[in-house]
């Protein structure tokens, strides 16, 4: 070895070393929670409230799971969930990645007002009951579009998307163009290809905020039982405990035990939210972390 | 949709034919089969259980009166949002409770008035008296809800103390030998005397002798502790002072002699360390856990905000056994006064209750819906549940539970499978119509005392108390016609400025009050709080107040 | 890097042959204005709240109009004074502490040569985003008690003598809130970063190391200028959110002791308009934020086009 090189290498070293336990200190703080939630959701309810729990249940039980899956309805809300998962972020991908093309390219006419024209949508709100009103003037309450067509196109994913494909080299559009190519041919066959990192990040960001969302299942579907979500269930399930927890009328006698508890509750119905993402994650994360092939380099 | 219709008509043909027979259907004659059965909805603006569709006793009733009715509930809103949102889409369910937003359904026009079929429905009509009927008439005259709870059958048969008290764990009495604590000073030496002779539990966990909650909304636990101190029934923001009893007068319990006193006191043992230190920055579930140790010897709090929940871990952690259920004590700030901590009498609140919509098809059959599931056949079904599987029968009549079955009653999975409490729905406390057992279980006597702990027993009896309200020992006496004054301020908006004062107040003592029990300087610091406090105009409220109070005192 | 310079003097004239030329593009982008008009535009009709006395029972178009007085309810009352100031100073600090901790961690992300390994802690980092605030300032408050993790600690290696309670020092909340930000958000927020970093051509890397340049070199001359373009955007974007500092971590964390430095402007708009049904004086709340929101994004953008940056519009 030269000693040149020995030089060049000693910092690296360093770096490396201080870089593997900056990421295990990261990854300890980070998975205390999600293990502490873990925990508790496999604990007695009752016991929980004590609190003093933390990587591993005090008193085991799988009640809280056996609440969570026998709440009624789980199984249409994990249906309708999944359908709105997977075609609402179809849906949103396409639109919002066409729109972002449109916008990214540097010839259109009237790029600047139709950014500005979506910019101002993230930071103008019309408030719950106006947007209730045009929604059912629209006919989309009592439906399960509403999952969907609403919130297809959000400015936040667009301007992601559009950043990304205005990094691209111009010169693949501009030679296409040249060959003849249509706007429409350029934005299937050129760009989307090249912008697999990003239609998967845009695309996990809409399924998590599909799967995620509960509020509007109970409001534009409350009277639709056969539209419910899994996480509207949930929450039905979180609220009626707490409720219970707290009052006398579901109290049949002094001294009763109660099975489970809202903490206990709770930390089941996060773990049945979070284990389907978990599961998906691997297949849509090898598109933006990438190992040694594309990003890194051989030394 | 149609189905329903032609259900409907085919019901209101049967109720015909069977009203011509001479109105005796019984249960046995009014079997209902599957298609007769008429299913409603309902939503209450409260968060609440949904019971399964296919839930048994659900079931059952609809078979006898032939009707079911599916539950929705509050979840992640307010009342009024939800109200709102529910009349701006449309979609109103057949039966509806909107809490706060009752107003609001009421001027949209959108539900059926009850007069035609209180005169119709025997059952419905004898819930309340002419009198309290009147009170829930509209400015139109008409009667649109009826407020279902805390509206008793008969004799008053409740056990539990469900109110505010200053709570002391029963181990620390027996030690004292169940001495007679009438005082805030004499509650204090108790804690301060059992604490130095018992620093810790015997598993060596350090008690602590008295902890105060102030988070969020339930810091109610450090604020009005002050009216019942003075002997003030709980009119929640106010005192009303009847000493002329042609002219009660309004009067601010923050600022009394009693106020300071009690926060004096409160400064004093904080500076001895007999104050929980984090007490001013717990959240209420450190505070539920710290109760759950069965470490903390007393607080100040409302029977339902912890008992429930501490009283189940008590019980698993066999920590009932050595004596740390809680018990009240009705204090006062001198000795030999009344004291008023508990309420005997039903409290009506006729600001929200149950109502049918203008959305239902056939109010008719809501009605008598609403009138049978008050045959007590039906009520026990609602809240007993079904005799040999939820219940059993002594020799003479009464029911009472195995502990099996009380176990049963607990699981959430069988609450949502097996009982049906439609828990929204006019129902009633008290005593049931054989005249021996309670409407419902939580206050059947029996049922309560052997849910009772060996130390509570004998701590009830040292004192010779039978219950909790035996335990506080509150003066009896009937409600008076402007109590609550709290179901005035609690509707109270920013639109007067008696409504923006009250907010800040709220808002000040919320600040200031842990402040004031922590301060090295006491008398420094209450003179700031005072300062801060009266900068909130308080007395634009309290002239609110007293508006209200000589319209319900009929003054004019 | 020199490519911006060029295509900012190329503005191309509206002509009728450019817009047959662009036919696809302006239909498209029609169809699109429409949905946006639908879906954001047309219900802002609900600002009218702001300026009458809004109730659920007079509706929009019955209630009483009553001008600006709402906004002057707001603005006439100094705790909403002060609450713009926490809003805007927790915003600040939230937007800076994970705006920085998401660079940084991705770019460390990056560094790491192990595959597992890193695949490993990508997954792990963006787990808490799925937990409640409930969960995870209830983690927080039992860290930070008398007896917490952290007290133990702090106590263990002698740096303090007796218990600090955190929650009721007025100077520690600011930065317990942004800590519980970046904890709950930093794996996500990174996300966006990892995907702009696969973009980056390895050759560059390969061309840099012949050079002889070292891991900073790499990171200062290749990393950073190739995810450039994706942090101004985001930073623009959230440049806009500063007033939106939320108002569940600060409700969940906050108590009467700290009250003057933990309340936000949702939460003032929670207790007094929510909770004393009145919806005007949270629109009234909402248009002044989205006023703010508006010309803080357009001044952000003039500054990132006069230096040549990456703009919103």
């Amino acid at each position: 070895m030269k000693r040149t090189k020995m030089k060049t290498k000693w910092p690296d070293k360093v770096f490396v070393v201080c870089n593997t336990l900056f990421m295990i200190a990261f990854v300890v703080i980070t998975l205390y929670p999600v293990l502490n939630t873990v925990a508790i959701s496999f604990n007695d309810g009752v016991d929980a409230v004590r609190g003093g729990i933390h990587l591993w249940p005090r008193k085991f039980v799988l009640k809280n799971y056996d609440t969570v899956l026998h709440q009624q309805n789980m199984l249409t809300g994990a249906y309708i969930s999944v359908a709105r998962t997977v075609i609402g972020t179809l849906l949103a991908l396409v639109a919002n990645a066409l729109l972002a093309y449109i916008v990214s390219r540097k010839r259109f006419l009237f790029r600047s007002q139709l950014s500005l024209f979506w910019v101002l949508t993230m930071y103008v709100n019309g408030g719950l009951i106006p947007v209730l009103l045009v929604y059912r003037s629209l006919g989309l309450t009592n439906s399960f579009w509403v999952y969907v067509i609403p919130g297809m196109i959000s400015a936040f994913n667009m301007l992601v998307l559009r950043t990304y494909m205005e990094g691209l080299p111009e010169s693949l559009a501009e030679s296409a163009q040249i060959d003849g190519a249509g706007d429409f041919k350029i934005f299937t066959r050129i760009i989307s290809p090249l912008c697999k990192p990003v239609y998967a990040t845009v695309a996990l960001f809409v399924a998590v905020g599909q799967w995620n969302s509960w509020f509007d299942a109970m409001i534009y579907n409350r009277m639709k039982p056969e539209y419910t979500t899994l996480q509207y269930e949930l929450m039905k399930l979180l609220s009626s405990v707490m409720q219970q927890s707290g009052s006398a009328t579901n109290m049949a006698s002094a001294g009763q035990a109660a099975t489970v508890t809202p903490v206990s509750v709770r930390a089941a119905a996060t773990v049945v939210t979070m284990l389907p993402i978990i599961c998906l994650y691997p297949f849509l994360q090898r598109y933006f972390v990438t190992g040694l092939t594309i990003g890194g380099v051989k030394e | 949709m149609k189905l329903r219709k032609m259900t409907a008509l085919f019901l209101s043909a049967a109720m015909a034919a069977t009203m011509m027979t001479g109105f005796t259907a019984s249960a046995e004659e009014g079997e209902y089969s599957d298609d007769e059965i008429i299913s409603f909805t309902m939503f209450s603006a409260m968060p609440g259980s949904e019971i399964n569709d296919d839930n048994e006793i659900m079931d059952i009733i609809a078979h006898k009166v032939g009707a079911k009715v599916k539950e929705t509930w509050l979840t992640g809103q307010t009342a009024a949002e939800a109200v709102g949102t529910i009349i701006a889409s449309g979609d109103l369910p057949d039966f509806i409770d909107g809490g706060d937003g009752m107003m609001a359904l009421y001027d949209e026009g959108a539900l059926v008035a009850w007069d035609d079929y209180l005169e119709q429905y025997p059952n419905l009509k004898e819930m309340y008296t002419d009198e309290e009927w009147n009170s829930f008439r509209q400015d139109d005259g008409h009667i649109y809800w009826a407020n279902v709870f805390q509206n008793s059958y008969g004799e008053n048969r409740s056990t539990t103390h469900n109110d505010e008290a200053f709570w002391v764990q029963a181990r620390v009495l027996e030690w004292a030998g169940y001495p007679e604590i009438k005082t805030l000073d004499q509650y204090f030496d108790l804690l301060e005397g059992y604490y130095e002779a018992n620093p810790t539990m015997e598993d060596g966990t350090p008690n602590i002798p008295y902890t105060i909650l102030c988070d969020d909304w339930r810091y109610f636990c450090i604020e009005n502790a002050p009216e019942f101190l003075d002997g003030y029934p709980n009119d929640g923001s106010v005192i009303v002072d009847k000493s002329d009893p042609s002219a009660p007068k309004i009067v601010d319990y923050n600022t009394t002699e009693t106020a300071k006193k009690y926060f004096q006191k409160l400064n004093e043992e904080y500076n001895k360390g007999m104050i929980d230190g984090e007490f001013a920055t717990q959240i209420y579930d450190e505070y539920i856990a710290k109760l759950s140790t069965g470490a903390v010897l007393g607080m100040c709090d409302q029977w339902w905000d912890f008992a429930f929940t501490v009283n189940d871990v008590f019980k698993q952690q066999g920590l009932d056994l050595k004596g740390c259920n809680y018990v009240p004590l009705g204090l006062t700030i001198e000795e030999g006064m009344d004291n008023r901590w508990h309420t005997y009498d039903d409290t009506l609140n006729n600001s929200s209750g149950c109502a049918v919509t203008t959305s239902c098809e056939d109010p008719d059959a809501a009605f008598k819906f609403m009138n049978d599931i008050l045959d007590q056949e039906i009520h026990d079904l609602r809240f007993w549940g079904i005799e040999g599987v939820d219940y059993l029968v002594d020799d003479d009549g009464m029911y009472y539970r195995t502990e099996e079955m009380r176990m049963q009653a607990a699981d959430t999975a069988y609450q949502a499978s097996h009982f049906c409490q439609y828990s929204y729905m006019p129902q009633w406390l008290g005593t049931s119509r054989d005249g021996i057992n309670a409407m419902q279980p939580s206050e059947q006597t029996s049922e309560f005392f052997s849910g009772l702990a060996e130390p509570l027993k004998a701590c009830f009896e040292a004192y010779g108390a039978e219950n909790y309200p035996d335990m506080i020992g509150s003066i009896v006496e009937h409600n008076e016609p402007w109590f609550p004054m709290y179901s005035f301020s609690n509707a109270m908006t920013t639109e007067t400025p008696g409504g923006v004062a009250w907010t800040k107040m709220g808002e000040v003592k919320h600040e200031w009050l842990p402040q004031v029990v922590m301060s090295s300087d006491f008398e420094g610091t209450w003179e700031q709080y005072m300062e801060a406090y009266n900068d909130t105009n308080p007395q634009d409220f309290l002239d609110e107040m007293q508006e209200e109070l000589n319209r319900r005192a009929g003054i004019e | 890097m020199k490519r911006k310079a060029k295509t900012k003097a190329a503005k191309v004239p509206i002509t009728w042959k450019e817009i047959k030329r662009q036919k696809f593009l302006i239909i498209c982008s029609l169809i699109f204005v429409i949905y946006g008009i639908i879906f954001y535009y047309v219900p802002l009709g609900g600002w009218l709240m702001a300026f009458e006395n809004y109730k659920p029972r007079t509706g929009l178009l019955g209630s009483k109009f009553v001008g600006l007085d709402k906004f002057r309810f707001l603005f006439s009352d100094a705790t909403f004074l002060r609450v713009i100031r926490n809003t805007l100073a927790m915003g600040v600090i939230n937007l800076v502490a994970t705006f920085v901790m998401a660079i940084l961690f991705a770019i460390l992300l990056n560094e790491i040569r192990f595959g597992f390994g890193k695949k490993l802690v990508q997954t792990i980092s963006y787990l808490p985003h799925f937990l409640s605030w409930i969960i995870v300032t209830g983690i927080l408050h039992d860290a930070l008690s008398n007896s917490g993790v952290v007290n133990e600690l702090l106590m263990n290696l002698g740096i303090v003598d007796r218990a600090v309670n955190f929650f009721a020092n007025k100077s520690y909340f600011w930065p317990i809130v942004a800590f519980a930000n970046v904890w709950k958000e930093t794996g996500w927020n990174a996300i966006i970063y990892l995907a702009a970093i696969t973009s980056i051509d390895p050759s560059l890397y390969e061309a840099a190391a012949i050079d002889g340049a070292g891991r900073f070199a790499k990171i200062k001359n290749i990393t950073l200028p190739s995810i450039k373009p994706t942090i101004m955007i985001l930073l623009l974007m959230n440049i806009g959110n500063v007033l939106n500092a939320g108002f569940e971590v600060q409700y969940l964390l906050g108590n009467g002791l700290v009250k003057k430095v933990s309340e936000t402007i949702d939460i003032y708009v929670l207790t007094w308009g929510i909770s004393q049904n009145d919806y005007s004086l949270g629109t009234a709340a909402g248009i002044f934020k989205s006023v703010v929101a508006i010309i803080l994004i357009v001044i952000a953008n003039q500054v990132a086009k006069r230096s040549g940056e990456q703009r919103l519009f």
